[in-house]
């Protein structure tokens, strides 16, 4: 395996902040969070797992698709698509997962997402191992792992004594061709700690339970808030509206944006004329997790679930999708 | 038997006799998940009331429930009486509640504890029970456990000394940094008793105020506007700092109105069963009000 030293490392990084949009783990006033970077200075290499998966950098919150400029009666429409390329580093394994999830849906069905296509050509994610499993963690049930490489470009191991390169694309070699490597020293850091696993239950056993109580029991306390869904490496679906920008005389500057939207939101599902078919909490914590579970491997291949965990340790009423994932199996 | 230990037995008999007797339809208290974490428990059946708990780690307000139990579960039915759990800051929100006409003082059941105070996240006291006046609850129909020992702390406000020592243009500084951690995931008022608006005037999907970008205007916006429409209504339980994932310091923003309104009109939310006297009282002319 290759063998890269903290000096070496640093020193890459901050060739790459030169070269290329460089997203990485920062303390953000005390958060862990990815970040746009332009020194090795500003990122972690010990860190925990991010609060926020790295979704925004392909499928940003808030990303304009069209400006649109009205003079008179001519209208003239301009595509927003910027050739950027960038780096994610130091990206978790569940978050490379997770976009593998988004994949299926906005690259492998037809058409696909031209927006999300665009950003992921232009991306190479570069992965560090977890050296344990977080607290929430249960990623080794949905099909990935700590050091699990299958999703990224380059999987990083820590070491005691510097960093451990696994190149596993292309694009990941390219990537490290101006890392200088050196002898190896020692082993890569083992997993700490594992979390016990989670029974995973096929998606027929999940539509069948849609009618039964356990969803008013886990949702009735759901505040019906947007964390869950905005922490999620693989919830991705958004909404979109027009939004005037400037009006001088005779010309009209309109942008057409998305923006991530969520089902466990009230208006998620109104429709027009106000009709609302999910109006409680639990109703809508259902259709999460039946999403998840059960609407989106059926519709499109991968589960709507990396086990990152992070909706259980941000849920401030201890909504918890194991708690459920192991009610759903043992009915 | 500990005080804790006795309120909650006490707790548990209460809860088995008021949905034996049919006095209440559901129960909202605290339970402990799998995880070891408290959270909030629906209890429908007596057979269901050893799930109930009390300590320290009982930090949500709960009434904010109350708002998903006007409605009846069946049409023609009556709306559903409730009995709830009240820490004394909780209390406060009742009064609130009924002077804002959402609650009837008839269809609540309310189980008073006497609070020694609550934990944040760190496993330190919160800092709304450091500086908590009241160790009982204002409204209650069935108080448990004595008025602790603990000396009540008036309200220093050096909370936000802080940010009232910053210069107009640092303090904006200050705000635009926090915001930008905001996610727009509105935790903070989806989980406020006060904000109950059938339709929020910053809800995204409308856009007349405030589109549904998810960026630094959109956040600055909703979060003033949102301390504007709860000056003189916040009883200051702090749950939209609680439940913000970002730690965003939003108590700032509230308590700055809270001592506002406290200086303007001798009005402290909640301390008695009466409205907001920004919105309905008009002062003398030429008076500062």
């Amino acid at each position: 395996m290759r063998f890269t030293t903290l000096d070496r490392l640093k020193a890459w990084l901050d060739r790459l902040a030169q070269e290329v949009d460089l997203v990485a783990p920062c303390d953000v006033d005390g958060h862990v969070l990815y970040r746009p970077v332009s020194s090795s200075e500003e990122v972690l290499l010990d860190y925990e797992r991010p609060e926020l998966p790295a979704k925004d950098y392909l499928f940003p919150a808030t990303e304009v698709l069209l400006r649109i400029e009205q003079r008179g009666k001519d209208v003239a429409l301009e595509e927003v698509l910027p050739d950027r390329r960038q780096v994610l580093f130091g990206i978790r394994p569940c978050d490379a997962h997770g976009l593998a999830a988004i994949d299926a849906l906005f690259l492998h069905q037809a058409p696909p997402d031209r927006y999300y296509q665009h950003h992921r050509e232009r991306t190479t994610l570069v992965g560090m191992a977890c050296i344990r499993m977080w607290e929430g963690c249960f990623c080794t049930s949905m099909g990935g792992g700590p050091t699990d490489a299958t999703y990224l470009d380059v999987l990083i191991r820590p070491g005691p004594e510097g960093f451990f390169l696994q190149p596993v694309t292309p694009r990941g070699v390219a990537v490290l061709e101006g890392l200088e490597v050196t002898e190896p020293k020692g082993e890569p850091l083992p997993v700490e700690e594992y979390n016990p696993p989670v029974p995973v239950t096929p998606t027929a056993k999940w539509r069948a339970m849609f009618e039964g109580n356990i969803w008013m029991r886990h949702g009735e306390r759901c505040l019906s808030c947007r964390i869950c869904t905005y922490v999620c490496p693989t919830c991705r679906c958004f909404d979109v509206a027009d939004r005037v920008v400037d009006i001088r005389s005779g010309v009209t500057r309109i942008e057409r944006i998305r923006a991530w939207d969520a089902c466990t939101s009230p208006n998620y599902r109104r429709v027009a004329g106000g009709h609302n078919p999910r109006p409680t909490n639990w109703e809508r914590l259902r259709n999460r997790f039946l999403c998840k579970f059960c609407y989106y491997p059926e519709d499109f291949g991968p589960l709507g679930c990396v086990g990152c965990g992070r909706c259980i340790v941000s849920c401030p009423v201890d909504i918890d999708i194991t708690e459920v994932m192991r009610d759903v199996a043992q009915k | 038997m500990s005080v804790r230990r006795a309120i909650i037995h006490q707790l548990r008999e209460e809860a088995r006799r008021l949905l034996s007797e049919r006095r209440v339809d559901c129960i909202i208290g605290y339970e402990t998940g799998p995880r070891g974490r408290v959270r909030p428990a629906f209890l429908y059946e007596p057979a269901e009331a050893d799930r109930l708990v009390w300590g320290p780690e009982c930090v949500h307000n709960l009434t904010t429930y109350l708002h998903n139990k006007k409605k009846p579960r069946k049409r023609g039915e009556e709306p559903p009486r409730i009995g709830i759990v009240v820490k004394p800051c909780d209390s406060r929100t009742l009064n609130v509640l009924f002077a804002e006409r959402q609650i009837e003082r008839g269809r609540v059941y309310v189980i008073g504890i006497a609070c020694e105070g609550v934990m944040g996240r760190d496993g330190q006291p919160a800092a709304k029970c450091r500086r908590c006046t009241d160790r009982v609850p204002l409204v209650y129909d069935l108080l448990l456990g004595e008025p602790p020992a603990v000396e009540p702390a008036p309200d220093d406000w050096s909370d936000l000394e802080r940010v009232a020592a910053m210069a107009p243009a640092e303090r904006l500084t200050f705000w635009l940094r926090e915001f930008d951690r905001c996610i727009r995931c509105y935790a903070c008022r989806q989980v406020c008793p006060g904000c109950y608006c059938p339709t929020c005037a910053f809800e995204r999907d409308d856009g007349l105020w405030v589109d549904m970008g998810i960026e630094i205007p959109q956040k600055f916006v909703f979060h003033l506007g949102r301390a504007f429409h709860l000056a003189g209504r916040c009883v200051e339980c702090d749950e939209c700092e609680r439940v913000c994932p970002m730690g965003l310091p939003l108590s700032l923003l509230n308590r700055c109105l809270v001592r506002e309104i406290e200086a303007l009109y001798g009005h402290r939310a909640g301390r008695a069963e009466a409205l907001t006297p920004l919105l309905f009282e008009l002062g003398p002319e030429g008076s500062p009000i």
